[in-house]
């Protein structure tokens, strides 16, 4: 029986780290820079990309490779046999730069040539480095500058709106008052918001003019700098005759031929030909059948090419040139030459991806780049959900504890909770959804019609309000009678309590009922619509739904806290004169409050780690504005927010092109487990810390 | 033993009460007092004084209910969902039990200290300023002027006062009780009510509760439950003898010690039972 009860703890363990391991693995080994193989292909093409798998099959292996330079390649990533290439290691060309842009994600290739520079190829990462600190200042500008746009589109958004609330509100037409902006013939309210729309129309005329300039003037200069590449894919341009033992000792028999194949220069004398063997791969190995040179052409006055030269069969040689290709400076993020960087310079690269990958934007739909705002988003979205949860749970539980008399009522209500708890996430969801977003949220835009009530006739309404506070009265009456009749467990006493609880649910029940079927409330966003402001997912329902969720986490944890108290502390407050709720939040609470801050915490992890409810109650793929910012009023729960749980769903198995995603969807997950290893760990500590205050020392 | 079996089959009985107890002053008077846990009824009849400025002890084998009687005294048994009362007492020629009593009122004129030690999770100043603090005492003066006459008067001033702002609960067990009877005198209760005070605690400390008992005799009326009965010799002046939920015999210490009136009381205070 031991070893198959160890056995069985042996495997559990084995699996609980294995995972953690392949995580921690995955996770951190994506944002390494790793160094870019060109493999040459036995058909004469050539692969090149970063090793991210090697699988082995039957003696064949296949490489996974990241071959970026999608806009060219259409690819990011691909699978290459090692039977189809002639060595099966690359060619680590050293002069290679890996170019991480802002649009199409990475580029690998030889930078040729600087639009704005004549300088060396040597000195080629100095200026781009002093461009791109340029860039980014234009970059910055275009930013205020597209800012300043919005705002005025907002402006006149907001006088738009004006004029359809006044439409609404007084039952007319002002379209063609607004297109006119004649005045004749309306309230003054309306007259307002007509040429309040007039004058800001105005205004965005004159503004809009000059800063639309300004953006053609900074897109001009920022499309100014280009960069030339010459990437690792061949274009053939002909055939010439060459002898191959010259061609490797860099001479070359017919340098015309070459100098009429790529078509710049007419005089051969201003041709150097340059070899350079392919690094220790060797394309150019002597014996393979298919012999390969990369060589550099130089032509006076212009640019080295680098070309590839192949060994034909009939003795000839075949000519291919690295393609062209040409990118804005302002679209590079980063760039290295990733062949060529010591272990410290890698650390660096790597460290300042994580700190991007922390920071920074999304780009290339969040297969690239920075995690931040769905990191915002998360973190944004529990803290509302605690404040939610917290002093529902807290005072639900404490009700249960200490007030209420136990009963049978009482176990049936506390085993609910219970199971509440293990109700799957995606039912809150669908809960969330149905509704907080189309019934609390369609009421508060557009009023008991949008949420698909029907509401009363004015009359009708108002008798029953009438009622209410008629119920009402008694209720109270009720409430305060029975609270007066002094003589413990009369039957009279019983009854009385029971019918005011049951008067005031009554009550309530009806000051809903009321809200819902009101005929003179059309919802605080009326004029918005028909686009929803809180009538869809958004911050608030998803905090809301969430805090719905994890309040059976935190009833449980707050009720176990409050039963942990020692009675004796109880009796001593009370034997010291101490009421109830004194002896609760002087004595009771303190002592659980460890307790609660842990249940607390625990169900913030809870909740950060869901997605299920995320992806039907607010969280999008992709979000231009963050929930909680700069912008008044900071918090905007209408506002839908990007969650890192539903990113991980979204990216690995959404996205477009999920495959290239992975890697990213492994960061992503390392970074879900440690925030929620993090607020774990800082529960259990919480809890040791606070406990210890508590200890009594031994006599 | 025949009385002891009458009661245990439930008879009534008659409480001996010797006239030296009844001429004393009372501080509480506790008046044909029974209680009842549902349907199962724990005291009988009760009728006993505790005289004023003196320790009246009770004692009896374990399940008479003598823990029950000194809670009934400021109602802490109103915690208790299932508790039934009939007859009365009387705190200072006013009732206890009456409909119009404000319990929390009522508690705040008497001191309570349990079995176990059951210091606040708070500094030793403010364990021994509570009673005050819920009375929304704020004036730092008066506060500190209480802990410290109260701590003075559990004799415990000289060992915490360079620490009074550190957890009570870092206190050993004996001084832990002290300070939960510094906190029971804080607010100069007319009755001080020690529920087997010392029976969690070393002799040392013990002997140093005792002591402290002895001193507060005359300031402060006290009624104490015990199991020791060299205790209760040592340190009371009353001695009230239960069984099974009735009173037997009630007399000066020496007396229920010495030749108490009923042979079933010197049979239990000198061993032979119980």
């Amino acid at each position: 029986m031991v070893w198959l009860s160890g056995g069985m703890f042996a495997i559990a363990c084995l699996m609980i780290v294995s995972l953690l391991a392949y995580v921690l693995w995955q996770g951190l080994w994506t944002l390494w820079p790793r160094t870019y193989s060109i493999y040459g292909r036995k058909d004469g093409t050539l692969v090149g990309g970063e090793l991210y798998a090697k699988a082995s099959l039957e003696g064949q292996d296949t490489l996974y490779l990241r071959t970026g330079n999608y806009d060219v390649s259409n690819q990011h990533f691909a699978y290459v046999s090692s039977s189809e290439l002639v060595e099966p290691s690359g060619w680590l060309a050293p002069d290679l730069w890996l170019v991480e842009r802002k649009e199409w994600g990475n580029l690998y290739g030889f930078p040729k040539q600087l639009s704005w520079s004549q300088a060396d190829p040597e000195d080629f990462v100095r200026v781009v480095q002093q461009g791109m600190r340029q860039t980014a200042k234009i970059d910055r500008e275009l930013g205020q500058a597209k800012n300043e746009l919005k705002r005025i589109d907002e402006q006149i958004a907001d006088a738009r709106l004006g004029i359809r609330r006044v439409e609404l509100a007084e039952k007319i037409d002002l379209q063609k008052a607004a297109e006119t902006g004649s005045l004749e013939g309306l309230s003054p309210s309306a007259q307002k918001a007509v040429s309040n729309l007039g004058l800001r129309n105005r205004q965005a005329d004159e503004t809009m003019v000059e800063i639309n300039a300004r953006i053609a003037g900074l897109e001009a200069q920022r499309s100014e700098r280009t960069l030339v590449f010459e990437l690792p894919i061949l274009d053939p341009l002909g055939t010439i005759a060459a002898d191959w033992t010259d061609l490797r000792a860099g001479r070359l028999r017919d340098p015309t031929a070459l100098a009429e194949l790529l078509g710049t220069a007419k005089d051969s004398s201003e041709l150097s030909f340059n070899a350079e063997p392919m690094g220790d791969g060797g394309l150019s190995e002597p014996g393979v059948e298919d012999q390969r040179l990369v060589c550099k052409v130089s032509i006076a006055g212009e640019p080295a090419r680098r070309l590839m030269i192949r060994r034909l069969e009939d003795g000839r040689s075949s000519v291919e040139a690295f393609r062209e290709h040409s990118i804005l400076l302002a679209d590079i993020v980063r760039f290295f030459p990733t062949n060529r960087l010591g272990i410290f310079q890698r650390l660096g690269v790597y460290a300042s991806r994580w700190w991007e990958f922390l920071s920074g934007d999304p780009r290339e739909a969040g297969m690239e780049g920075g995690f931040f705002p769905a990191i915002w988003g998360t973190v944004v979205m529990t803290i509302v959900m605690s404040l939610a949860v917290m002093p529902f749970g807290v005072l639900a539980a404490l009700y249960m504890r200490e007030y209420a008399k136990s009963g049978w009522l009482l176990s049936v209500i506390r085993i609910s909770i219970n199971n509440l708890a293990g109700v799957p996430s995606i039912v809150y969801g669908v809960f969330g959804l149905s509704f907080f977003c189309y019934i609390v949220g369609g009421y508060i835009d557009g009023g008991p019609i949008k949420a698909g009530f029907e509401p009363w006739p004015s009359a009708v309404w108002f008798s029953a309000l009438g009622g209410l506070a008629i119920v009402g009265l008694i209720a109270f009456a009720i409430s305060i009678f029975s609270g007066h009749a002094q003589s413990r467990r009369s039957p009279l006493r019983t009854v009385l309590s029971w019918s005011g609880g049951f008067l005031w649910l009554f009550t309530l029940g009806l000051i809903v009922w009321l809200l819902v079927k009101s005929p003179h409330f059309h919802g605080f966003y009326e004029a918005q619509l028909p686009n929803p402001t809180f009538g869809k997912g958004c911050l608030l329902w998803a905090a809301l739904t969430l805090s719905l969720l994890t309040l059976p986490v935190v009833i449980v944890a707050t009720e176990e806290a409050l039963s942990a108290v020692p009675n004796s502390l109880r009796e001593g407050s009370y034997a010291c004169g101490a009421g109830k709720w004194q002896t609760i939040h002087r004595i009771v609470l303190p002592y659980a409050r460890p307790g609660i801050i842990t249940g607390f915490i625990l169900a913030m992890a809870r909740g950060a780690g869901e997605v299920a409810p995320m992806m039907l109650v607010g969280a999008i793929p992709l979000a231009t504005e963050l929930p909680l910012d700069g912008e008044f009023p900071f918090l905007h729960g209408s506002r839908s927010f990007m969650h890192l749980g539903f990113q991980i769903y979204s990216l690995g198995f959404q996205s477009q092109n999920s495959e290239a995603a992975k890697p990213m969807v492994f960061t992503a997950t390392l970074l879900l487990l440690s925030i929620v290893t993090v607020l774990n760990q800082t529960a259990i500590w919480l809890r040791a810390s606070l406990r210890k205050r508590f200890q009594s020392s031994q006599f | 033993m025949n009385r002891l079996k009458a009661i245990a089959d439930g008879q009534t009985f008659e409480s001996v009460i010797h006239q030296e107890v009844l001429d004393r002053d009372p501080v509480v008077s506790i008046r044909d007092f029974s209680l009842f846990y549902n349907r199962k009824q724990a005291l009988y009849n009760i009728t006993m004084p505790v005289a004023k400025g003196m320790v009246t002890a009770l004692v009896g084998p374990s399940g008479c209910g003598k823990s029950t009687l000194l809670r009934s005294v400021n109602r802490m048994n109103d915690l208790i969902e299932s508790v039934r009362i009939e007859g009365d007492m009387v705190l200072n020629g006013e009732s206890i039990f009456a409909p119009s009593v404000d319990v929390i009122a009522l508690r705040k004129r008497m001191g309570m200290v349990f079995q176990k030690p059951n210091p606040f999770p708070m500094s030793i100043f403010e364990n021994v300023v509570y009673p005050l603090r819920i009375d929304g005492e704020r004036d730092k003066t008066i506060l500190m002027q209480v802990c410290e006459q109260s701590l003075r008067g559990a004799a415990l001033w000289e060992e915490v006062k360079d620490r009074l702002s550190e957890s009570g609960l870092s206190l050993s067990g004996g001084q832990q009780q002290r300070l939960c009877i510094a906190r029971a005198i804080a607010s100069d209760p007319e009755v001080l009510l020690l529920d087997e005070p010392c029976s969690a605690l070393d002799p040392i400390a013990t002997g140093k509760i005792e002591d402290l008992i002895d001193r507060l005799r005359g300031e402060y009326s006290i009624l104490i439950v015990t199991h020791n009965m060299q205790q209760a010799s040592r340190i009371s002046d009353h001695t009230a003898f239960m069984y099974l939920g009735r009173l037997v015999e009630m007399a000066e210490t020496s007396t229920i010690f010495t030749r108490p009136r009923l042979s079933e009381t010197e049979d239990y205070v000198t061993g032979r039972f119980g």
